[in-house]
């Protein structure tokens, strides 16, 4: 079964994401004081491959920060930051970077602003969803992307990820914001829209 | 992601960058200078996934790539096949796939009557690996660290 997302499909979805984003936005900025800017996010249907290659250099050191999402909708929240920004994201908070808090601090960070889209794309669809606690990694951005890529994939060709980046004001420091529902979880997801 | 490759062209080096809990399945007949490699991503098939997705399961790549090798000329025993990847990247979060994979591919690989001359699987890291077609050589190198011969 090879699923196909129409443009309206995408276009919906992405709306979703920038709802979501936007309170994960919000949320960060009460965190950390500062302004913060959200990109227009992007709603990918990508092949497995094509989707870690979108993502980014595979080789490149990157802090990942997952919270998984369970209820009406099976799927995950990926932060993925620079382990320079999430330095940034320490000091901002008053932690010292690379101390033995900073790995809990980021980890905190992803589970306020990760629920907090995981709250908007419950309000607007009407799911039971809640998020589950984060883990944290430091490693290649191919080896982070791909085996939550991997956990989500089931019998699907298809990954769905819908992508948007948060920027923190006057730091030069940001995050990317990766939305990767199950394949069951995008129907689900596109029926609560009427546009499964 | 899902890719195979295999070459007996020396001087060509198959890459699979930045492995996770997938496994990169390396197979190299050294007498007959054919190398291969896999980059599987889940252990087995689950409905009927696109012909072009096939190889990203290992009960279908494990065969493909064995097969395929013979094809090009290697000899099932002379074959030597190394395991890379299969890490657990985000402890306690659910997402064992790493481990499922390895067995998966072990299994598989045994089944095939290929021995297992090298691992480098399991742990938390992300690890890139390299097959010198030239001499059936396997490297390794896990996020952070420095390449490594891991099968000469």
């Amino acid at each position: 079964m090879s699923i196909e997302y129409t443009d309206v499909q995408l276009d919906a979805l992405r709306e979703l994401a920038n709802i979501g984003s936007g309170k994960a936005s919000t949320a960060l900025s009460m965190l950390l004081g500062r302004a913060v800017d959200i990109s227009v996010p992007k709603a990918h249907a990508l092949s497995f491959a094509d989707a870690v290659e979108a993502a980014g250099d595979h080789e490149q050191e990157v802090t990942g920060i997952v919270l998984g999402i369970v209820g009406d909708l099976d799927g995950v929240v990926l932060l993925l930051i620079t382990p320079e920004d999430a330095d940034t994201v320490c000091e901002i908070l008053g932690v010292e970077p690379g101390s033995e808090y900073a790995p809990s601090a980021l980890g905190e960070v992803a589970n306020i602003v990760g629920s907090s889209y995981i709250n908007a794309l419950a309000e607007m669809t009407g799911m039971a969803i809640e998020p589950t606690p984060p883990a944290t990694a430091t490693d290649m951005l191919g080896a982070i992307v791909e085996s939550v890529l991997a956990s989500q994939a089931h019998a699907g060709d298809v990954a769905l990820m819908l992508d948007s980046e948060l920027a923190v004001e006057g730091s030069d420091c940001s995050v990317a914001f990766m939305l990767v529902p199950s394949q069951d979880g995008v129907g689900e997801l596109l029926g609560r829209l009427g546009l499964g | 992601m899902g890719e195979l490759a295999i070459s007996d062209t020396p001087g060509e080096v198959l890459v699979s960058l930045g492995l996770g809990s997938c496994i990169g399945l390396a197979v190299v007949d050294k007498r007959a200078g054919v190398a291969g490699l896999a980059h599987i991503v889940l252990p087995a098939t689950t409905g009927t996934p696109k012909p072009e997705a096939m190889n990203k399961f290992a009960d279908h790549a494990v065969p493909a790539l064995v097969d395929g090798m013979v094809e090009r000329g290697a000899s099932r025993v002379f074959m030597q096949a190394a395991l890379v990847g299969g890490a657990s990247m985000f402890a306690g979060a659910g997402l064992e796939v790493g481990s499922r994979n390895a067995d998966a591919v072990r299994e598989l690989v045994a089944s095939r009557r290929v021995p297992v001359v090298a691992e480098a699987v399991g742990g938390s890291r992300g690890r890139t690996v390299k097959v010198d077609v030239t001499n059936g050589t396997v490297s390794v190198r896990e996020a952070g660290g420095t390449e490594e011969v891991l099968a000469a």
